[in-house]
């Protein structure tokens, strides 16, 4: 058994938090690699990190229709729920770091460690789980004492864990489990892209459907290339990127035969990898971009937060605040940083960090 | 579509195999047959005369930098030109002189009107520039003659209809809300929603309405109220969780026969016509491509149906000739010949009249090509006096409904309005113009130039005003040895003349818009030029019309062999193998734009196809050549 089973209602809600930031962890190097395509280049590229980026909102708002239906309060506010990048997953990987850089095939590379497919081996046990020192660049609420955090090898494996914590507890205290508002529940009106939908979460058959859409748009539980849908997962979306081809039904695991899939890695702009406000000089226009761009994110964030706290409606100025957040990526991506030849600016993603981030 | 290639079979292969079913066009009819029929286990060939591009995400995306870098964007901008087939462009309506007819373009205009109306000869047919929007046709519009003495009845009525508009709603995935069709005798199902709820009204619908919502008028006699409806529309908004009894409804968002964009909703991009960029518009790929996805649909792309033949003695059709080019432009093509039990034509009401005309199969009847029609459009513009944010939303969200029809059609024609969000675009070419003007002109820059924008662009509203036009047998199609394209199929030749009945409407709404922007405060800029194609006088007045692209009547529908083409069911008369399908059907077009209605007779057409085939007519397996070849 795992060590780190979850035993009451608080480990859970503690485990969902984490969930939520491990789901937006991802954004922000997705949505780096994506803005650094020159528009109108790599638009298989640009299509396939685009879809996958959709995708982890949508995990994301599962998460928090999850974490609303079991009593807890989601909230992307909070002091560290954006990674300081390099960072490691909230879910515990240890062998990789998260970057924010242009699209390259280190960018996919990484992209590939976080979809990874869970370890058929370990599933049954509910993840490879280790303890181990608290480290700087990790996540808060991947902590569970005060001297450790726990590890999980992929996130399958951590949302395997979470699973089998709800049919714990479930177990336990039965249907009062699902104590939250239903109005809270953010429902299929406010997404769609064709993979998956919004899932409402009011009691554990629904609760085991959004945990089951997440496991099979990410790296699939099993490791298949579709789901049951038909939906291509994350891991093999962006494995046709270093492979060259699309997938297509019938295809065996990294050998897609499908039509090409043609990469240009240099028409893309070359930003600085996990930019710091530091790093732009003091009082340039990209300074006062990059810290105008971590405002207006963090006024994302708390729409975002309002509306998982009982206002669903403001989801849909939200899509707003993502074409202009676009813009800003843009505003900065295409500007080198003054004395550094080498590099365009980026979005620092420095939000709402805690106080030894920001020291 | 989860990918399978190649996407297209071989046309050695196509024209070896016996059909089930032959379906001339890929557009919104020929698609929707096919999705129907393939789903019921018959085999289908669809037929396009367009190169067959645009089934991934980066073909698509060149349609959309075509689109961009094309100085006059006009509807078929986003397509490469081709030479083996070719497609009407609107710039090549130009004003006739002297009687001469202007064969410039693809379509050989004789006048006396001009038509700018244009389609598309691509992957998905007109569907893949129009405009989406998805308005019933009104009850009175089945019963023009009996109600207003003018025009035709058809043999169906709008309650017999009612359940395939549904069907065809789904299928096009319309948003819209009922509350707001409550006009005109519109009845729906109880308790029916459509499958997403409206578009959201734009700042300037909204604005609009605030003025115009209550004001009443007074038309043939009969007082109207009018209102500030929002448009239904084949765009991906936000699905309806009431929709089919709580179902709710899934809707289909980008085409690619590789996975990689799942889906798009409506983003706000005001560039509907002709492409969208997120693929928030419905185009007829989506029902072509899951047609496939049954395995019994096949597609030949890059052939031209050039003739219909058929047995002299039973008139029924024996086969299609077609011509099959490797080359957009190049001169060379191959002939073969579609071998099938039944056969259908859903190349638009134009290309179906003059493939049945270079056949010489004019019709027991006499009427194939006749009875022309096309939405006349009457444009009016105007400044807000406030800034009213143009160019956000779709083109139209919203339009005023409210005398689509009453008793004034005895004397003159139907009309609806939409308020388009983009600006005096469709009259004036702005904001390009307003840009060239503010330089030219006004010699602004800078920031100046900025503000002169956004004052003038920012303040723009446009009317438009669809007006009715009915059938008319001089209104027509023909073939003429005269005009060939390259391959040596006859083009087609139109004849058209804008009636007064329909002129009447267009001085009336003239002087109602007139007074709807004093109403609204707004400078009225509306200014027609003598010189451009359109141009018409009625009672001392000019105006220039402009078309619709909803080519309609060629084959028009009826309940005698005598007097129509089709049957109710788009059957033909004379050739009982044959069916004609799509707006060519229509005995009248009312104030709806044409494909949601041609789409619901499309769906019936189906049926009626597998009844047949289910009654054992045409009880048949697919020769041993078909059996060997997957879709």
């Amino acid at each position: 058994m795992s060590l780190h089973q979850i035993k009451d209602l608080a480990g859970l809600h503690r485990h969902l938090h984490a969930a939520m930031q491990l789901e937006h962890a991802t954004i922000p190097p997705y949505l780096t690699a994506l803005y650094s395509i020159k528009p109108g280049s790599n638009i298989e590229a640009f299509d396939i990190i685009r879809a996958v980026a959709v995708e982890e909102m949508l995990h994301l708002t599962l998460v928090g229709n999850l974490l609303n239906a079991v009593g807890g309060t989601p909230d992307l506010t909070v002091p560290g729920f954006v990674a300081t990048y390099p960072a490691m997953l909230p879910d515990g990987e240890e062998d990789f770091a998260v970057n924010c850089r242009k699209f390259s095939p280190e960018a996919i590379a990484t992209f590939l460690k976080i979809e990874r497919p869970a370890r058929v081996d370990q599933g049954d046990q509910g993840g490879r789980t280790v303890a181990r020192r608290k480290l700087p660049g990790a996540i808060q609420a991947g902590h569970v004492g005060d001297d450790t955090e726990e590890h999980f090898f992929s996130i399958g494996e951590f949302y395997k864990a979470i699973e089998r914590g709800l049919d714990h507890l479930y177990s336990e205290i039965g249907d009062s489990l699902f104590c939250g508002d239903p109005e809270r529940q953010i429902g299929p009106e406010y997404y769609y892209s064709g993979g998956g939908a919004l899932i409402a979460v009011t009691d554990m058959a629904s609760a085991k459907a959004a945990l089951d859409l997440i496991a099979e748009q990410g790296a699939g539980i099993t490791g298949s290339i579709f789901d049951e849908d038909g939906e291509i997962a994350h891991y093999y979306r962006f494995q046709q990127l270093i492979l060259g081809r699309y997938y297509q039904p019938g295809d065996q695991r990294d050998n897609p035969t499908g039509g090409v899939v043609p990469v240009d890695w240099d028409a893309v702009f070359p930003v600085k990898t996990n930019a710091r406000i530091v790093d732009y000089p003091v009082g340039s226009d990209i300074r006062l971009a990059a810290e105008n761009f971590n405002r207006i994110y963090a006024s994302f964030l708390a729409r975002l937060t309002h509306a998982f706290q009982g206002a669903p409606e403001e989801f849909i100025p939200a899509i707003g605040d993502m074409f202009h957040i676009k813009e800003l990526f843009y505003q900065l991506m295409r500007q080198p940083i003054e004395g550094n030849d080498d590099s365009n600016a980026a979005p620092t993603f420095e939000v709402n960090q805690t106080p030894q981030e920001t020291s | 579509m989860n990918g399978t290639e190649p996407f297209a079979i071989p046309p050695e292969v196509a024209f070896s195999t016996t059909y089930d079913v032959a379906i001339v066009g890929s557009g919104v009819s020929g698609a929707l047959i096919a999705k129907t029929l393939g789903a019921n286990g018959l085999k289908v060939l669809v037929v396009e005369a367009g190169f067959g591009e645009d089934v991934t995400i980066s073909d698509y995306s060149k349609s959309i930098e075509r689109f961009y870098s094309q100085v006059s964007k006009d509807n078929n901008a986003p397509y490469a030109h081709s030479r083996n087939a070719p497609m009407p462009r609107d710039y090549d309506a130009i004003k006739l002189r002297d009687g001469k007819p202007n064969d410039k373009g693809y379509l050989v205009q004789n006048g006396p009107f001009e038509i700018d109306s244009t389609y598309s000869r691509v992957l998905g047919g007109t569907t893949r520039h129009w405009e989406a929007k998805a308005l019933r046709m009104l009850p009175d519009d089945f019963k023009m003659q009996s109600a207003f003495g003018r025009g035709r009845d058809w043999p169906i009525s709008y309650e017999s209809l009612s359940a395939d508009y549904a069907r065809a709603e789904r299928e096009l995935g319309v948003s819209g809300n009922v509350e707001d069709q409550e006009y005109g005798g519109l009845t729906f199902e109880d308790g029916y929603v459509y499958p997403m709820k409206r578009m959201p009204p734009s700042f300037l619908d909204k604005a609009i309405a605030k003025d115009i919502d209550g004001f009443e008028i007074e038309v043939g006699g009969e007082t109207f109220e009018l209102h500030v409806r929002s448009t239904p529309q084949a765009r991906n908004g936000i699905p309806n969780p009431a929709y089919d009894g709580g179902k709710g409804f899934v809707p289909k968002g980008a085409v690619s026969i590789h996975q990689a964009e799942m889906g798009g909703r409506c983003q706000g991009n005001t560039n509907c016509v002709p492409i969208c960029p997120v693929q928030a518009k419905y185009d007829a790929r989506r029902t072509l491509l899951s047609a496939m996805d049954s395995g019994n649909v096949h597609l030949l792309p890059r052939t031209v149906a050039s003739r219909v033949e058929v047995d002299g003695t039973t008139g029924q059709v024996t086969g299609v000739s077609c011509k099959t080019y490797k080359d957009k432009d190049a001169l060379d093509h191959t002939i073969g010949r579609l071998k099938a039990r039944i056969f259908v034509l859903a190349a638009n009401a134009v290309e179906n009249a003059r493939i049945m005309l270079a056949s010489d199969l004019h019709g027991s009847s006499r009427l194939v090509g006749r009875n022309l029609m096309d939405h006349a459009y009457l444009l009016t513009w105007g400044l807000m006096p406030e800034i009213v944010g143009t160019g956000r939303g779709p083109l139209c969200t919203s339009g005023i409904e409210d005398i689509r029809t009453g008793a004034y059609r005895k004397h003159h024609a139907a009309v609806r309005f939409s308020i388009h969000n983009d600006g005096w675009g469709w009259a004036t070419g702005s904001p390009y113009t307003d840009l060239a003007e503010l330089v030219d002109t006004h010699n602004l820059t800078g920031r100046a130039l900025r503000n002169g924008l956004i004052d003038r662009v920012g303040r723009q509203v446009l009317l438009d005003c669809m007006i009715e036009v009915l059938p008319e047998e001089t209104n027509r199609i023909s073939v003429d040895p005269a005009y060939i394209d390259q391959m040596g199929n006859p083009r087609p030749v139109i004849s058209f003349d804008i009636p007064d009945y329909t002129l009447e409407t267009a001085s009336f709404s003239r002087r109602l818009t007139r007074r709807i922007y004093q109403r609204l405060g707004a400078e009225d800029h509306t200014a027609y030029d003598p010189l451009a194609p359109g141009w018409v006088t009625h009672e001392g007045e000019g105006f220039t019309l402009r078309g619709g692209n909803h080519w309609a009547g060629t084959h028009i529908m009826g309940s005698d062999a005598r007097t129509s083409v089709v049957d109710a069911a788009q059957r033909s008369w004379d050739h009982k193998n044959l069916y004609l399908a799509g707006a060519g059907s229509m005995p009248s077009i009312g104030t709806a734009n044409t494909t949601l209605t041609l789409a619901a007779l499309c769906l019936r057409t189906a049926d009626a196809i597998i009844t047949e085939f289910a009654a054992g007519k045409n009880a048949s397996q697919m020769s041993n050549a078909s059996q060997s070849v997957t879709a």
